[in-house]
C-alpha cells in the first residue's frame, strides 16, 4: 500500500512560498501534482526587500520569471557587496560574484595577490575583476560568452519583496497553482502524526499529502508536527534584530549592496531604480532598538515606516519531519550578510524536487534531504561567520564575536588557509573558492606562506603582466553602460 | 589496456557485470539516465543496461580504442586504464627516477633516530653502516610501516569486520584465448580471484579470509582455476584492511601500504598512492615547515579518500544473495557503516545515488555495482516521467545504436596493441 503524493500544500505569505509552489508545480506538472498555496499574507515584520545571489537567475529561468518584469518593478542589478568599516573605520573591500584575474597555468590568479601581499606589495583583488571595476564606476552589463573576461562574472538582484511576491503569485496563478487567501486556524493531524489538513480561520479546510512550511520564523506547520530541535548559532552570530526600510535613492546607484560595520552589528544600503533599501542588523545585547534605528537613519532618509525584525540565528536539525518540510527561514535563520536568504529556500526546493517523495509515508527521502540541507546551512553559516572572524575591527561586540571558537568545520578551513593559503571546500558549499578569496584577501587575512608548488608558479608573474591585465579589465568596464541606464526595462 | 573490471558470481553464482570507466547513457533533461532505463523496465520494455555503456559493449566484444577528444562523439564517453606487471612497472619507474637524479640506496633500515625534543625522525640508520638524515621522510615500506608505525607508533584502524579478507596468494600463468580489455574478479568460496591479462602472461591471485580457508587450500584452489599453465609457485601475502590513524605524523608521510590497505578489488592501490603524493605536493608549504594545521588538513583529505573507497568495496561484499559459503553468509548479514547503509537504502527505495564532490567513485561506478549486484530500486525519480513514451524510446534507441556503431568501428584489443605498442618493443608511441 502506498500513499501517493498527489496534493501539495504550501503555506506562507512571502516570495518563498510562491517560488516553492511554482517550482514544484513546474517540475511535476506531468504527474498532475495539484499545488495549493495558503497565502497568509505579507508578514508585518518582514524586511522590505532582498539582495540576492546569482542563483536567483537560475530559479527565474526555471520558473519563467523575466528580467524585464523585475526591472519594471524597480529592481536593480547586483554584482556583489562592498563592505566598509569591517577592518577599521576607513577600510573597504569588495566581494563580487566573479573571478579575480585569469588563471595562471590553471592556478587561480588570487594566489599571485597573496604572494604580492606576503612580499609587502599590497594588491587589491578588485583591480583584477571586471565586475568590481564596473561596479566601482556604477556601470553594468550582462556577462557574455566570448572571452575569459567578458564571461568572468555573474550577478544577482536587489528588489522589493511585495511586488516580487505579487509577480510570482501571478505567474503561479496562470500556471494553475491554486491560491487560497486566509489565516491558519489549526493544523489537523492523522493518527500516524502526519498532517492531514489545514483548518483556516475562514472555515475552509485544505487537505494535502505533503505540506511545505514557508511561514518564515514562526514555522507554524512544522512546529505543530515536531517540537523541532534547533541548533542555536547565536554564540557565533549574536545579531538578533534588524531594522529595515525603504529609503531615498542613491545619487549614482552602483550595482552593489553596501554594508557598513557599526558598533553592534552592521548596516546595509541597497539601490533600487527609484529608491533604495536600508537595514541595520544588530545585537540587542550591545545596543538599544532606538539607538540602532537612529544609526540607520544616518545612512539615508527613510521613506517608509521602519520595520523591526527579530532574528534567532540557527537551524532546525530536521527541516523535513513526517509529511511536512520547513523551507527557507522556517528551517534556517541566518542574517542576510551573504545575501543568501532566498538562496536557502531555493536550495531546499531544488533538493526537494530531486528527492520528491513518491509515497507520503516514505522516510528515506527526508533523511537524505535533512543531511543535504544541514550541510548547505552549515556552509552558509560558515561563510557568514567568517566575515566576523577574520576582520580586525575593535569594540566590545566585535571582540566578543572573534573570541568564540569557530565551529570545527570552519576552524579547519581557516586554519589550513592561514598555514599555507589553501582553501578547501566540502560538499554542498554554495560559495566557491573565489568567494572565500574575496573575503579573506579583502579582510587582509593572509596565510603564513603559500603552497610550495603554487608559490613557484605565481612568482613568475611580473607586476607588468598584472598591470596589463588590470588595464584590459578597466577598458572592458569602461565600455559598459551606466547601471542606471541598464535598469530601464526594454520589454 | 583496461576498460573496467568484470565481476563474476558476486550477487549470485552465474552473474557477470562490468564496472566500466565511463557513463551509462548520460543525463537527459537533467535527470540521471538510469531513471529512464528503470522507467522503461517498469513498462515491460527490457534492454540490457550494458547496452548503454560503450566501454562495456566494447569489452564484451574484446574491442579497444583510445577515447576521442570530440565531446559530441560517443567515443568520448569513456576512459581507460592499464593492466601491467607490477614488478616491471616498478623497475621502469626506478629507472625513470634515477635518470632524473633520484639517488637510490640499496640497504636495510636497522634503526630510526628520533629527535629528543619532539619525536620527529632525525635519521635512519642502514645495515651498511650509513645514516641518512632528512627533513621529511616518506614511508613506502609497505604494510609493516617501518617509520610510521614501528618508529612513530601511529596506530591503525582495522576494517576487518567489513572487509574480512586478510591473505592473498598470487601466481602468473600462461595466456590462453583472446586478451580481454578488462580485469576479472570472480567471487570464490572464501574471497575472490583476480585475473589480469597481459600480453606475455596472465596475473592471477586469490584474495581470501584466513577465517574461512587455509593457505594450502587457497593455493591449490587458485592453481586449479587458471587459464593456462602456472609459471611459478604461488606467493602468499598477509594484510589487514584498514588505515593508519594519521598517514602524516610529525615529519613522516606514509604512502601506499604503509598508509593503509584496501584490497585490490577495485584496483585502488595505485590510485590511493597517487592521491597521497599529489595531495602532499598540493599541501606542502613554500617554507617546508610542517605546520600541524597543514598536517591535519592533509590527514582529513586522505581519510576522506580512504573512507569513501572503503564504503564502495564493502558494497561488493554486502550486496549478495549468495548463501553457499560461510563468508558470503557473514558478509550478507554483517552490519555495515551507517554512511553506506544510507546510500544503499536511498538507491533501493528510489534509485538515487548519493553523490559527493571529491573521492574516486562517482555515480556510474555506484550504478554499475548496485545494478550488477541486484540492488534493484523499487522506484525511479518521478522527474523521469516527464518525457513522452515515444520520445523516450527513440532517445534510448539512439544511444544504443550510437554505441553499437561506435564499437563496430573499433579494432580488437589485440589489433590495437599490435599497432600501438606490442610488448617487447623498447619504445612505441607515447
Amino acid at each position: 500500500m502506498t500513499a501517493q503524493v498527489r496534493r501539495l500544500v504550501a503555506v506562507g505569505g512571502g516570495s518563498a512560498v510562491w517560488i516553492a509552489a511554482l517550482g514544484l508545480q513546474r517540475a511535476f506538472r506531468h504527474r498532475q501534482l495539484e499545488v495549493t498555496v495558503v497565502d497568509t499574507g505579507p508578514s508585518r515584520d518582514a524586511p522590505p526587500g532582498h539582495w540576492t545571489l546569482p542563483s536567483q537567475r537560475g530559479i527565474h529561468a526555471m520558473l519563467g520569471v523575466r528580467e524585464a518584469d523585475l526591472l519594471r518593478m524597480g529592481a536593480s542589478f547586483r554584482l556583489g557587496t562592498e563592505h566598509r568599516g569591517w577592518n577599521g573605520a576607513e577600510s573597504r573591500f569588495l566581494h563580487v560574484h566573479g573571478e579575480i584575474g585569469t588563471d595562471i597555468e590553471k592556478m587561480p590568479f588570487y594566489k599571485y595577490l597573496q604572494l604580492a601581499a606576503l612580499s609587502g606589495r599590497e594588491e587589491k583583488p578588485e583591480h583584477y575583476s571586471v565586475a568590481a571595476i564596473a561596479a566601482g564606476m556604477a556601470r553594468f552589463a550582462r556577462p557574455k560568452e566570448g572571452s575569459a573576461l567578458t564571461a568572468s562574472f555573474t550577478y544577482g538582484f536587489h528588489f522589493e519583496e511585495r511586488p516580487y511576491a505579487a509577480l510570482l503569485r501571478e505567474i503561479a496563478r496562470v500556471q494553475g497553482v491554486r491560491c487560497i487567501e486566509g489565516a491558519l486556524a489549526q493544523v489537523n493531524r492523522a493518527a500516524d502524526g502526519n498532517i492531514e489538513a489545514l483548518q483556516l480561520v475562514s472555515g475552509d479546510r485544505v487537505e494535502g499529502d505533503l505540506f511545505l512550511d514557508c511561514s518564515g520564523r514562526d514555522a507554524v506547520l512544522v512546529n505543530a508536527v515536531d517540537a523541532g530541535e534547533r541548533e542555536d548559532w547565536t554564540k557565533w552570530l549574536p545579531c538578533d534584530r534588524q531594522w529595515s526600510a525603504i529609503a531615498a535613492p542613491q545619487a549614482t546607484p552602483p550595482p552593489l549592496t553596501r554594508t557598513l560595520a557599526g558598533n553592534a552589528g552592521w548596516l546595509w544600503w541597497a539601490p533600487l531604480a527609484q529608491s533604495s533599501m536600508v537595514g541595520h542588523v544588530f545585537s540587542s545585547a550591545h545596543i538599544s532598538d532606538d539607538e540602532a534605528l537612529s544609526q540607520l537613519r544616518k545612512v539615508a532618509p527613510l521613506q517608509s515606516e521602519p520595520v523591526l525584525t527579530r532574528l534567532s540565528q540557527g537551524k532546525r536539525r530536521q527541516p523535513w519531519v513526517r509529511n511536512c518540510i520547513a523551507l527557507g527561514e522556517s528551517a534556517t535563520e541566518l542574517e542576510p550578510l551573504a545575501g543568501a536568504t532566498l538562496h536557502l529556500a531555493q536550495l531546499g526546493i531544488g533538493t526537494l524536487i530531486e528527492l520528491f517523495p513518491l509515497d507520503a509515508r516514505s522516510t528515506v527521502e527526508s533523511v537524505e534531504y535533512n543531511r543535504i540541507m544541514g550541510e548547505h546551512a552549515d556552509a552558509l553559516r560558515d561563510f557568514t561567520l567568517a566575515h566576523y572572524l577574520v576582520n580586525a575591527r575593535s569594540g566590545a561586540f566585535w571582540e566578543a564575536t572573534r573570541r568564540e571558537p569557530a565551529p570545527a568545520r570552519l576552524a579547519e578551513k581557516l586554519d589550513l588557509y592561514r598555514a599555507n593559503g589553501r582553501i578547501v571546500l566540502l560538499d554542498n558549499e554554495s560559495f566557491e573558492e573565489v568567494d572565500w578569496a574575496w573575503l579573506l584577501l579583502g579582510s587582509g587575512c593572509l596565510p603564513a606562506v603559500l603552497e610550495a608548488q603554487i608559490h613557484r608558479l605565481v612568482e613568475k608573474v611580473t607586476p607588468a603582466e598584472a598591470a596589463a591585465l588590470h588595464h584590459r579589465i578597466v577598458e572592458l568596464a569602461k565600455s559598459m553602460p551606466p547601471h542606471s541606464q541598464a535598469l530601464r526595462p526594454h520589454g | 589496456m583496461k576498460f573496467g573490471i568484470e565481476f563474476v558470481d558476486w550477487a549470485r553464482l552465474g552473474d557477470s557485470y562490468i564496472h566500466p570507466f565511463g557513463v551509462y547513457g548520460g543525463k537527459m533533461a537533467g535527470v540521471p539516465f538510469h531513471n529512464y532505463w528503470l522507467r522503461q523496465a517498469s513498462q515491460g520494455i527490457h534492454t540490457p543496461l550494458e547496452s548503454y555503456s560503450l566501454p562495456i559493449v566494447a569489452s564484451r566484444q574484446g574491442k579497444f580504442t583510445l577515447p576521442s577528444e570530440d565531446h559530441t562523439s560517443v567515443l568520448s564517453t569513456f576512459g581507460y586504464a592499464f593492466q601491467f606487471d607490477a614488478s616491471l612497472y616498478a623497475k621502469y619507474l626506478r629507472g625513470f627516477c634515477e635518470q632524473r637524479g633520484v639517488v637510490r640506496t640499496d640497504s636495510k633500515i636497522v634503526d630510526v633516530q628520533l629527535r629528543g625534543t619532539d619525536g620527529w625522525i632525525e635519521s635512519v640508520k642502514l645495515e651498511n653502516g650509513a645514516s641518512i638524515s632528512g627533513d621529511l621522510f616518506i614511508d613506502c615500506s609497505g604494510f609493516r610501516g617501518l617509520l610510521i608505525e614501528q618508529a612513530l607508533k601511529t596506530g591503525y584502524d582495522e576494517w576487518t569486520k567489513w572487509l574480512p579478507c586478510d591473505r592473498a596468494a598470487a601466481v602468473p600463468c600462461e595466456n590462453s584465448g583472446p586478451l580481454t580489455p578488462y580485469t576479472r574478479a570472480t567471487a570464490r568460496e572464501a574471497g575472490w580471484q583476480w585475473r589480469i591479462p597481459l600480453q606475455h602472461r596472465t596475473g592471477n591471485g586469490y584474495v581470501y579470509s584466513s577465517q574461512f580457508i587455509s593457505d594450502d587450500e587457497a593455493g591449490s584452489k587458485l592453481l586449479s582455476r587458471l587459464d593456462g599453465k602456472a609459471l611459478a609457485d604461488p606467493r602468499f601475502l598477509r594484510f589487514t584492511a584498514g588505515r593508519r590513524r594519521k598517514t602524516w605524523n610529525r615529519n613522516c608521510v606514509a604512502i601506499g601500504l604503509a598508509g593503509g590497505f584496501l584490497e585490490p578489488l577495485e584496483s585502488t592501490s595505485i590510485h590511493l598512492i597517487q592521491v597521497a603524493i599529489t595531495t602532499l605536493i598540493d599541501y606542502l608549504p613554500a617554507n617546508m615547515e610542517f605546520d600541524e594545521r597543514i598536517v591535519a588538513g592533509y590527514n582529513r583529505w586522505i581519510e576522506m579518500e580512504y573512507d569513501r573507497v572503503r564504503d564502495f568495496l564493502i558494497l561488493h561484499y554486502h550486496a549478495t544473495e549468495r548463501d553457499d559459503a560461510p563468508i558470503w553468509n557473514y558478509c550478507r548479514t554483517m552490519s555495515i557503516p551507517d554512511s553506506l547503509a544510507h546510500k544503499m537504502e536511498l538507491f533501493r527505495e528510489r534509485a538515487k545515488v548519493v553523490t559527493y564532490k571529491d573521492g574516486l567513485f562517482l555515480e556510474p561506478s555506484w550504478l554499475a555495482v548496485y545494478f550488477g549486484q541486484r540492488v534493484m530500486p523499487r522506484a525511479y525519480s518521478p522527474l523521469a516521467d516527464a518525457l513522452p513514451d515515444a520520445e523516450l524510446a527513440s532517445r534510448l534507441a539512439t544511444v544504443r545504436t550510437q554505441i553499437h556503431e561506435g564499437v563496430a568501428g573499433m579494432p580488437t584489443h589485440e589489433e590495437f596493441l599490435a599497432q600501438y605498442c606490442p610488448a617487447g618493443m623498447s619504445g612505441g608511441k607515447p
